[in-house]
């Protein structure tokens, strides 16, 4: 069973466009969809509405910076300084590279700072390797399905 | 031409080293010893008694009067000098009475039949009888004394002027002394003398107007006029009578007889007396404030003896003169000041209008004329120069506030000559030989200046007084010391002086400067609070920049996302996927352009300055709830609204507040059926308090810290739609009212919003 990705987005539009392109990076990973920074750290905690989730942590979080009630930075604040998420790899995915978020991100000890392309087809692409790096390649769980990236 | 007291022609050579030319120094009179001459003049005789009457030095000159050698009286008891039922008449007055100054014992008659006004002291630990001889055999008769000073002060009362008032006193002295002249002589603060009242016989030489230099007068000798209200020299021509034995018996040291008045005068001083064509001379002080403001001087050609009780009344006519003159003074002082305060306030009104403080002390620079009688003025600020008025150029100017800052002149500094304290002065005496600088910052080099222009006068000196020197290094060596021998007039010009800075002028500056200050003070608190609030406004401008290039990007990019996405499903059949696609793209335009405006309406908040009105909240509540009709249709919402205040805030402002809060409250009761929103109000001592209450959503407190920010949400957008503006617009709107915006909830019970707005702002 591959670990799931857990995908920290509010927006509906952004959600749906993330979902489209994970989809066509035709990565075998369930993913999990929170909606703010909260339900994410409830999540990763197994707590509240998740506390009867299967342990374990997802192969990565690509986590939006700008969240409800808890944000993107604080999110992976936490990771970092909880025992048992610490290893957790982290992509941080945001709108803008304004220059305080990247630094502060790579501060938290982010794995990835991927500003969102506008173009879709990047867009598409930029998540497909992401997910093939830190889902796929980065630990490769045994039993788990290559992945072969498909030819155009 | 005064009275000089100096004692001995001892002269005070300096060798110079270089040239060997002798320099005759004749300010050294100022260390002369003119209290202890050890002689009196011989128109009367002194004897110094020990506490039991006994004879312990008497003038040599005690034989030509009384009949007694002085050597023969000492040691011997008063009476047996002058006479048993004499000494027996003095012996009650020689008691406690006496004090340091001489006092009128009375009029006897010694052995040898000679009559004797009498005056004792007690002085140097000794008692001093001085005995002048006089005609009567009586006491002194003080009636015409009385008549005078009655006469004089029924004169007083029409004087216009301090000048007219000393010429009154001129004649009074002169009526009673019968001088050939009489004259009444000012000093300047630097000791110089200037005769401003005079009477006098037709043949005498006038010196009304006249100049005399300090060192006519040394200031020893000024010291002891302070200190002793009238001398007399009866003829200059005479012959010192020494004391026998020549110390004091006491203490061991010549005798102190500075308030002797038959006390010996310098040679020096006799020489100028005859210099002057003068053989008797007589002085009152002038004390104004405690200070010898000048003298009544009295000059004749001949002898001329004074008895002692027309000594009485030129010295009581020389206080009434003082008084008048304190009294004249005084009020002109007064005046004055008053007029400066008055100019000084109305500028202090004007400099507190405008926000730039060096504008404002431009905007009052006639004003700043006037205060201190300049002809120009200038403002330095680092290195710009604000000029008015007649001033140097503004490079001299720089120069010139250069050099201050170096002196350390600390609150503020004067001159009327300036080129004498600053060479640099030189080039700009014609219009800046006086100069007043104040200092305006502690740490900058920031002036106010005044200028005053050259006055170019002439003094008319009584003969030229640089010419002592010349005079006495002329006659070679060795030296005597020479008073100078023409009092003829003689006119020197002065160049480079302003008319002088009046004292209450500097005064008032230094008031003027402490009111600066505490302007600027308070100029810079406003600028602290103002630098605050540009903190916030620019941490919002970053959270502005901040939110355009996040929140504006992500509509972008969903556009861009879902018309790719459209044109590539193009070729399916997926008809609701693509409307959904569309739908998208639809709601993302929108959300851009609503984040379009709601960045421009918060952006623009910060800049509207308030328009503070009397606001009834019942109708502006009203009014909004009418804005939001089109949101509320066909839901069913009960509003609640209890009675509410009149305010005083800016309408508009307070408009948009309480729209954003009660928009909430719709939006977030969006579920319920019905939706309740209550708006009530709280009368606080010093606030007034609003609350908007709902039974929506709510939402955490955990988070309730980031609610009033910028782009902030605690919900999801497809719950509650929203920019995340909204209360960061009520924040902003309560506190620039100087209010304050919070907020309590209780997750899924509904949430209340609350700002309290000061009382004090409204008037």
């Amino acid at each position: 069973m591959l670990k799931p990705i857990l995908l920290v987005e509010d927006n509906p539009n952004d959600l749906e466009l993330t979902l489209i392109a994970l989809s066509k990076s035709q990565l075998a990973n369930q993913v999990i969809v929170v909606r703010d920074g909260a339900e994410a750290l409830d999540y990763l905690h197994r707590r509240g509405e998740y506390s009867q989730r299967s342990p374990g942590n997802p192969a990565v979080v690509l986590l939006d910076l700008k969240l409800p009630k808890v944000d993107g930075l604080e999110v992976l604040k936490e990771i970092r300084t909880t025992d048992g998420l610490k290893p957790l790899p982290v992509v941080m995915l945001t709108s803008s590279k304004e220059e305080q978020d990247l630094v502060r991100s790579y501060e938290l000890g982010v794995n990835a700072y991927v500003v969102k392309p506008v173009d879709f087809t990047e867009f598409v692409r930029a998540i497909a390797d992401l997910g093939i790096f830190w889902a796929v390649l980065n630990e490769p769980p045994p039993g788990s399905q290559k992945y072969v990236r498909p030819t155009k | 031409m005064e009275i000089l007291q100096f004692t001995s022609p001892r002269a005070h050579l300096h060798m110079n080293p270089a040239s060997s030319v002798p320099e005759l120094d004749l300010s050294s009179c100022d260390r002369e010893q003119i209290r202890t001459p050890g002689s009196i003049q011989p128109h009367g005789f002194l004897l110094t008694l020990s506490g039991d009457m006994e004879v312990l030095q008497a003038s040599a000159n005690l034989g030509d009067w009384a009949g007694v050698s002085a050597q023969a009286a000492i040691g011997r008891p008063l009476a047996e000098v002058i006479g048993e039922g004499t000494a027996r008449r003095l012996a009650p007055e020689l008691g406690a009475k006496l004090g340091p100054r001489p006092y009128y014992v009375g009029t006897v008659t010694t052995a040898n039949h000679r009559h004797f006004d009498v005056l004792g002291h007690r002085w140097d630990e000794l008692t001093i009888l001085e005995f002048e001889p006089t005609e009567r055999g009586a006491a002194a008769d003080f009636r015409q004394l009385y008549s005078l000073l009655g006469d004089f002060l029924q004169k007083v009362n029409g004087a216009e002027s301090i000048e007219s008032l000393a010429q009154l006193a001129c004649h009074h002295v002169r009526a009673v002394t019968g001088f050939g002249r009489v004259l009444v002589y000012q000093f300047d603060r630097d000791g110089h003398g200037h005769v401003v009242a005079e009477a006098k016989q037709d043949d005498y030489a006038s010196y009304l107007g006249q100049h005399f230099p300090a060192s006519d007068i040394p200031a020893q000798a000024r010291q002891l006029y302070a200190l002793s209200p009238i001398r007399l020299i009866q003829d200059a021509n005479y012959t010192p009578a020494p004391l026998v034995p020549a110390l004091n018996p006491v203490t061991g040291k010549p005798n102190d007889l500075s308030f002797a008045v038959l006390r010996s005068v310098s040679p020096v001083h006799l020489q100028y007396m005859r210099n002057m064509n003068t053989l008797a001379s007589m002085s009152v002080s002038l004390m104004v404030k405690g200070k010898l403001w000048g003298i009544i001087s009295c000059h004749n050609e001949g002898p001329s003896p004074v008895p002692f009780e027309q000594r009485t009344a030129c010295e009581q006519l020389g206080q009434l003169l003082a008084l008048c003159i304190e009294s004249r003074e005084d009020a002109h002082e007064l005046q004055f000041r008053l007029e400066v305060r008055r100019i000084m306030v109305s500028m202090l009104a004007g400099l507190t209008q405008g926000s730039n403080f060096i504008d404002n002390l431009s905007s009052v620079f006639p004003e700043l004329l006037r205060f201190a009688r300049a002809s120009g003025v200038a403002v330095v600020v680092d290195e710009r120069v604000l000029s008015f008025g007649d001033t140097p150029e503004e490079d001299d100017i720089l120069g010139l506030v250069d050099w201050l800052a170096l002196q350390h002149h600390g609150d503020i500094y004067h001159t009327d000559h300036l080129s004498a304290a600053w060479p640099g002065g030189e080039k700009m005496t014609r219009n800046a030989s006086g100069l007043l600088a104040m200092p305006i910052s502690r740490i900058h080099k920031h002036y106010l200046l005044w200028f005053r222009p050259e006055f170019v006068h002439t003094i008319e000196w009584a003969g030229n007084p640089h010419d002592k020197l010349v005079q006495a290094s002329a006659a070679g060596l060795p030296m005597q010391l020479s008073p100078r021998t023409s009092f003829a007039a003689w006119r020197e010009t002065i160049h480079g002086t302003s008319v002088p800075w009046h004292g209450g002028e500097i005064e008032l500056a230094l008031e003027f400067r402490t009111a600066l200050l505490g302007i600027a003070l308070e100029r810079a608190e406003q600028m602290a609070e103002l630098a605050e609030e540009l903190t916030r406004s620019n941490k919002e401008l970053e959270a502005f920049s901040y939110s355009v290039s996040h929140d504006l990007r992500a509509p972008l990019r969903h556009i861009v996302g879902f018309a790719d996405l459209l044109i590539e499903s193009s070729g399916n059949d997926d008809g609701e996927r693509r409307m959904r696609f569309l739908k998208n793209i639809k709601d993302a335009a929108r959300m851009a352009g609503k984040l379009v405006d709601d960045l421009l309406s918060f952006s623009q908040m910060g800049r509207a300055s308030l328009r503070p009105a009397d606001v009834d909240m019942g109708d502006l509540v009203a009014a909004c709830i009418d804005k939001l009709s089109l949101e509320t249709k066909g839901r069913r919402i009960e509003w609640d609204i209890a009675p509410l205040p009149v305010v005083h805030v800016d309408p508009t402002f307070l408009h948009l507040a309480m729209y954003n809060l009660l928009s909430n409250a719709v939006k977030f009761t969006g579920k319920q059926d019905p939706a309740i929103i209550r708006v009530s109000a709280e009368d606080r001592p010093d606030e007034t308090v609003i609350h908007v209450a709902d039974n929506g959503a709510g939402f955490n407190m955990d988070y309730v810290h980031k609610l009033f920010g910028v782009f902030q949400r605690l919900h999801r957008m497809e719950d509650f739609q929203g920019t995340g503006i909204g209360l960061a617009n009520v924040r902003r709107i309560v506190e620039r009212h100087n209010g304050r915006v919070w907020a309590e909830s209780v997750q899924g019970e509904g949430a209340t919003f609350s700002f309290a707005l000061p009382k004090h702002e409204s008037n």
